[in-house]
C-alpha cells in the first residue's frame, strides 16, 4: 500500500531525513518512534505528500505521494490541531467533505456517524471553544471524512488526558481492525506496542531498526531468567522464603540450578522477562548515539528494506 | 485550475469569515454601510462636496453685467466693489472690467471666473427660446495631442487687459478675433488661449466690448476670459482650485480596496499562523485552487464597492460615461492590492509585521493609484494609474483603446507577478517557517530557479514590475526635474532607472546562491549572469517591440528610455544599437554575479559596480541622442 524508497530530506544542506527504505502493506498499522527531531514527522509528510523529498520517493495505493487521487485516497492527521475555529465542527466537516468530493448526503451521514463513534459532544459549538480534547476529536474526525484507505496519524494523542487518549487510542484500534492501513507515531510507546503490527525506530534522520516487535526484541532486547531457588546460591536475593538469581542466558540458568542442587536445594521457578518496546528502543538508541555519524552514513546506503 | 474547487473554497471562505462576525458586529457594519450608503447621494444629489464653496472674494456692482455670473457661483463670495484689491477681495469688476489681484489666489480666481462665465452663457443660451439663434453654429471639436507643453496662467501681469487676450489665439485658433474686450490682463500665453478662442462663439464678439449686458455681452466677455479653459502642464504648475473633482472620484475608488486587503490579508496570513491552512495542502486540490478560491471574495467584494459607487455617481451625474472602462480599469487595480497583500501575507510572519506590510501596500499603492489620478486633467503622466481612466471615464471623456492598455497592462501584469511569487510560497516547507522578509523574497525568487536557465524566465517574469517601478520613478522623479537643469533631471531619472533594473536582474541570480542552487565558481556566476542579462534583453525589447508598434506616448519611452533610437539610422548603426544593450546587460548582470558569489557584502559592491558601469552607459547614449 506504501512504498518509500531511499528518501531524504535536507533542509538548508542539513539533513533532516537520510535514505529511509520501507514499505507498509495493506490493512497493516506501522508504527514510526524515536526521540524528537529523530525525522518522524517529516517522514510522515513526505508520505503525505506535504514535502517533496530531496530525493528518493513514495507512493502511497500505487499513485506518487502529492498527486490528486492518491490524496483522496489518504487521510492525515498532524501533530497540532490546525482548525478553522470561527467554523462549527459540523460546517468545518462538511467544508472537508466538498473538497473531497463527498456527496452532501453521504457527508451528513459519515459526519454523524464518525462524531457519535468519537463521543463528541456539542458539535453546534464554534470549534475555538472546544477543549483539546474535542478538537482532537473534530481532526481525527476530519481524517475521516473521505472514508480512505490510507490514515497517517502524526502523534494523535499528544498532550491529552489519560482519559481521552485511551479513547483515541481505542479508536484507532478499531480503525485498523476496519482493514485500514495505518501509519503512526507516537512517544507513548506502550500506544505503539498496543495497536502496531510493525515498527520502525528513527534516529538522528534514519531508521536505525524495524520489524514487528518478536524481530525487534530478539535483535535488539533483553530476555532475562529470574531463577527461584530453595536454597541460596550465588548473587541471589531472598524473596518470600526463597533466593531469587536474575540471569540473562539459559547456560547461566544451568549453573544456577547445579549450584542449589551442591547446596541441597532444588529450583522451583523460572520465569522469563522479556524487553519492552521502551527498552529496546532506548536501548537503539543508546547505540546509535554511540556511533559515529560516518558509520550511520555507511548503514543507510545498505539498509535493507522493512 | 479548477472553476468548481475555487468556487467552494470561495463559498466556504466566506462562510468560515461569517462564523467570525457575531451578530451585534454584523448589525453595526450594516448599519454603518447604510449610513455610508445614503449620505453619499444625498452629498451628490447637493452638488457634490462644495469644498471650494465661497474661495474667493469678488468685488462687483449689482449692475455690472457679471454681477449674476459671480451671484451664480458658489465658488464666489460677492463683496463690494470699491473693496481693496488683494486685501479684501481677490477680483475687483468693474462694468466688464476685470482686475485680479497680483496673487496666484488672483489668478486662479481669475481662471475660475472664465469657466463661470461659459457655464452662464451656455444657461442662458439654453434657455433662448429660438435655439437656432442661440447656437447658430455646430462645432465639432477635435483635441490633438500635443508635443509641448505650455504652462497655464503664466502670462499676465493681473492689472488691466490689454484687449488681446483672446488675440493671441491667432497662432492656432484663427477664427477668434474679436476677444478683444478688454476684460482681462491674463489669459494665458495667446497660445493656449487660441485653442479655445477658435472655439468659441465668435458671432457674439466684439459687442463684448461696449458691455451692454445682453448675453451676447457675456459671450464676448467669455471670449476674453477664457483665453484658456484648458489646462496643461505639470502638477507644480497648478494654481487652485484644486481638481477637486478628480481627487473626490479617486478617493472614493481606492479607499474601499484598503479595507478590504485588511480582511484578505489577515485571512491569508491566518492560514499560515498555527499550520491552519496544512490540512488545506493536504486535500485534493492545487495550492491555485487554494489561493484563487480564498482571493475570489474579496475580488468580487471590492468590484461590487467599486460598481456600486461607480453606478451612484454615473446615475446622480448627468454627462458621465458609461462607466464600463471604469469598471474594466479598476479590475487590475483591485488585483494589484490583492496580490501585492498576498504577497505581503506570505512574507509576514505575524499580525503585527502584517500591519506594517499592508500599511506600507496600502500607502504605496494608493499613492501610485491616487496621486496621479487626481491630475487627470492636467497631464498625460497621470495615465501610470488605472484610475485616471476611472475618473476619465466618470467625468465623460473618451477613452482611447491604448491609453487603457497604458493604464492597465502594467498593474495587470505586477499582480500576476506578485500571485506567482507568493505562489511559491504556498507550500508546507515555506508557509509555516519563521524566516525575515528579506529572506522570503529570496525563498520567493528561488522557488522558482531550478537549474541556471531559470534565472532569464525568473528575470523576464520581474519586467512588468519592473516598468511600474519605472513609471512611478518618472513619475516621482518628474516634477521635482522641472526646477532642475536638464542634466540634472535627466540623470535622476536615468539614475532611478538604471538602479530598479539592476535589482531586477541580479535578485533572482542571487537568490538562486543563496539557496545553493548554483556553484561559487566564477565560471558559474557568469554564466548565471549572462542568462539574467540575456532575460532582461529579450524582455527589455520585447517591450520596445510592443511601443513601437503600439506608439506609446512619452510617458512609456520614458521607461525605456535607454533603448535608443529607432529612426532614421543605418541597418549597421541599428545593429549595433540593438546589439549593445544585451552586451551592456550581459556585462552588468555578470557583474553582480560575480560579487554575489561571496555573499551579501560582495553583491552589494557587483551591484554598485554594475550600477555604475550601467549609468554611464545609459548616460552617454542619452547625451549623443537626445
Amino acid at each position: 500500500m506504501i512504498e518509500a524508497r531511499d528518501l531524504r530530506k535536507e533542509y538548508g544542506g542539513f539533513p533532516a531525513v537520510e535514505g529511509s527504505t520501507f514499505s507498509v502493506e495493506s490493512g497493516e498499522v506501522f508504527g514510526i518512534i524515536g526521540p524528537n527531531g529523530a525525522g518522524k514527522t517529516t517522514t510522515l509528510k513526505m508520505l503525505a505528500g506535504l514535502i517533496e523529498p530531496t530525493s528518493g520517493s513514495v507512493s502511497v495505493a500505487g499513485y506518487d505521494a502529492g498527486e490528486t487521487e492518491m490524496r483522496r485516497r489518504l487521510g492525515f492527521l498532524p501533530e497540532e490541531s490546525p482548525l478553522y475555529e470561527e467554523m462549527t465542527a459540523d460546517t468545518y466537516l462538511r467544508f472537508f467533505a466538498d473538497l473531497y468530493d463527498v456527496p452532501e448526503d453521504v457527508a451528513a451521514r459519515r459526519i454523524e456517524e464518525t462524531l457519535s463513534e468519537l463521543d463528541l459532544q456539542h458539535r453546534d459549538r464554534q470549534i475555538g471553544d472546544m477543549s483539546k480534547g474535542m478538537k482532537r476529536k473534530v481532526a481525527i474526525a476530519r481524517s475521516l471524512i473521505n472514508d480512505p484507505d490510507v490514515l497517517i496519524y502524526d502523534e494523535p494523542a499528544s498532550g491529552l488526558d489519560p482519559l481521552t487518549t485511551n479513547y483515541i487510542i481505542e479508536f484507532t484500534s478499531q480503525l485498523a481492525a476496519e482493514g485500514k492501513t495505518i501509519v503512526f507515531s507516537a512517544h507513548n510507546l506502550f500506544h505503539v506496542e498496543s495497536i502496531c503490527d510493525r515498527v520502525a525506530i528513527m534516529n538522528g534522520g534514519e531508521i536505525v531498526a524495524r520489524g514487528d516487535l518478536d524481530q525487534l526484541q530478539a535483535e535488539h532486547g533483553e530476555t532475562v531468567y529470574h531463577v527461584h531457588a530453595t536454597v541460596e546460591v550465588p548473587d541471589s536475593v531472598a524473596r518470600n522464603g526463597q533466593y531469587v538469581r536474575t540471569v540473562e542466558s539459559m547456560d547461566e540458568v544451568e549453573a544456577t540450578r547445579e549450584a542449589a542442587s551442591e547446596a541441597g536445594g532444588e529450583i522451583v521457578d523460572i520465569r522469563t522477562e522479556e524487553s519492552s518496546l521502551e527498552e529496546v528502543f532506548l536501548n537503539v538508541a543508546d547505540g546509535h548515539d554511540s556511533r559515529s555519524r560516518s558509520d550511520r552514513g555507511a548503514d543507510a546506503e545498505s539498509g535493507s528494506e522493512a | 485550475m479548477r472553476p468548481r474547487k475555487i468556487l467552494r473554497i470561495g463559498r466556504w471562505e466566506v462562510t468560515k469569515n461569517a462564523g467570525g462576525i457575531d451578530r451585534k458586529t454584523a448589525a453595526v457594519v450594516g448599519a454603518t454601510l447604510l449610513v455610508l450608503g445614503a449620505a453619499v447621494p444625498l452629498v451628490l444629489a447637493q452638488g457634490g462636496v462644495t469644498l471650494d464653496e465661497g474661495f474667493y472674494r469678488v468685488g462687483v456692482a449689482e449692475e455690472s453685467p457679471l454681477y449674476p455670473v459671480v451671484e451664480d457661483d458658489p465658488t464666489f463670495a460677492v463683496r463690494d466693489s470699491d473693496a481693496e484689491l488683494g486685501s479684501a477681495i481677490d477680483l475687483q469688476i468693474d462694468g466688464t472690467q476685470v482686475v485680479a489681484s497680483d496673487t496666484q489666489k488672483g489668478q486662479a480666481a481669475l481662471a475660475e471666473l472664465r469657466g463661470s462665465v461659459d457655464s452662464y452663457n451656455d444657461r442662458v443660451m439654453a434657455g433662448e427660446s429660438n435655439q437656432s439663434a442661440a447656437f447658430p453654429v455646430t462645432v465639432t471639436l477635435e483635441y490633438a495631442e500635443r508635443n509641448r507643453t505650455i504652462a497655464p496662467a503664466d502670462g499676465g501681469d493681473g492689472t488691466t487687459g490689454d484687449g488681446a487676450t483672446g488675440g493671441g489665439a491667432g497662432d492656432q485658433g484663427g477664427s477668434d478675433d474679436g476677444g478683444g474686450d478688454g476684460t482681462t490682463g491674463d489669459g494665458g500665453d495667446g497660445s493656449d488661449g487660441g485653442t479655445t478662442g477658435g472655439t468659441t462663439d465668435g458671432g457674439a464678439g466684439g459687442d463684448g466690448a461696449t458691455g451692454g449686458g445682453s448675453s451676447g455681452d457675456i459671450g464676448s466677455i467669455a471670449r476674453g476670459l477664457t483665453g484658456s479653459d484648458a489646462m496643461t502642464g505639470t502638477p507644480s504648475d497648478i494654481s487652485p482650485p484644486f481638481p477637486f473633482q478628480s481627487l473626490i472620484l479617486a478617493f472614493l475608488f481606492v479607499i474601499p480596496l484598503n479595507f478590504v486587503i485588511q480582511a484578505y490579508g489577515s485571512t491569508m496570513l491566518s492560514e499560515r499562523l498555527n499550520r491552519r491552512g496544512e490540512l488545506m495542502l493536504v486535500a485534493p486540490v492545487s495550492r491555485w485552487d487554494i489561493i484563487a478560491g480564498k482571493t475570489l471574495p474579496y475580488f468580487l467584494g471590492a468590484m461590487v464597492f467599486e460598481g456600486a459607487i461607480a453606478g451612484a455617481i454615473i446615475a446622480l451625474e448627468p454627462g458621465s460615461g458609461s462607466g464600463a472602462y471604469a469598471l474594466l480599469a479598476v479590475v487590475p487595480l483591485v488585483l494589484l492590492f490583492l496580490a501585492a497583500t498576498f504577497l505581503g501575507a506570505m512574507f509576514a510572519r505575524s499580525f503585527k509585521e502584517l500591519t506594517f506590510v499592508t500599511v506600507s501596500i496600502t500607502v504605496g499603492l494608493t499613492t501610485y493609484a491616487f496621486v496621479p489620478a487626481i491630475f487627470t486633467d492636467v497631464t498625460p503622466i497621470a495615465l501610470v494609474s488605472p484610475l485616471t481612466i476611472v475618473v476619465r471615464d466618470i467625468q465623460g471623456v473618451a477613452i482611447e483603446p491604448l491609453e487603457m492598455a497604458i493604464s492597465t497592462v502594467p498593474p495587470l501584469f505586477t499582480a500576476t507577478l506578485f500571485f506567482v511569487l507568493g505562489a511559491g510560497l504556498y507550500r508546507e516547507e515555506d508557509m509555516f517557517t519563521q524566516r525575515s522578509i528579506p529572506l522570503k523574497v529570496l525563498d520567493s525568487l528561488a522557488g522558482r530557479i531550478r537549474r541556471r536557465r531559470s534565472v532569464a524566465l525568473v528575470v523576464v517574469l520581474l519586467m512588468p514590475l519592473v516598468i511600474l517601478a519605472e513609471l512611478v520613478a518618472v513619475a516621482a522623479v518628474y516634477p521635482i526635474s522641472m526646477a532642475l537643469p536638464r542634466e540634472l533631471w535627466l540623470g535622476l531619472i536615468l539614475l532611478a532607472i538604471v538602479v530598479i533594473e539592476e535589482v531586477a536582474k541580479s535578485l533572482p541570480a542571487y537568490a538562486g546562491f543563496v539557496h545553493n542552487r548554483y556553484d561559487r565558481t566564477v565560471r558559474s556566476a557568469l554564466t548565471v549572469g549572462a542568462l539574467a542579462g540575456l532575460g532582461f534583453f529579450v524582455a527589455e525589447k520585447g517591450l520596445l517591440i510592443v511601443q513601437l508598434l503600439g506608439g506609446l506616448p512619452e510617458v512609456q519611452q520614458a521607461a525605456v528610455v535607454s533603448a535608443g533610437p529607432t529612426a532614421g539610422i543605418s541597418p549597421m548603426v541599428a545593429l549595433v544599437l540593438l546589439l549593445a544593450p544585451l552586451a551592456l546587460h550581459v556585462v552588468t548582470a555578470a557583474t553582480s554575479a560575480v560579487g554575489m558569489r561571496s555573499g551579501r557584502q560582495g553583491y552589494a559592491v557587483g551591484l554598485t559596480a554594475a550600477i555604475a558601469i550601467h549609468f554611464v552607459y545609459n548616460f552617454a547614449v542619452v547625451m549623443l541622442v537626445v
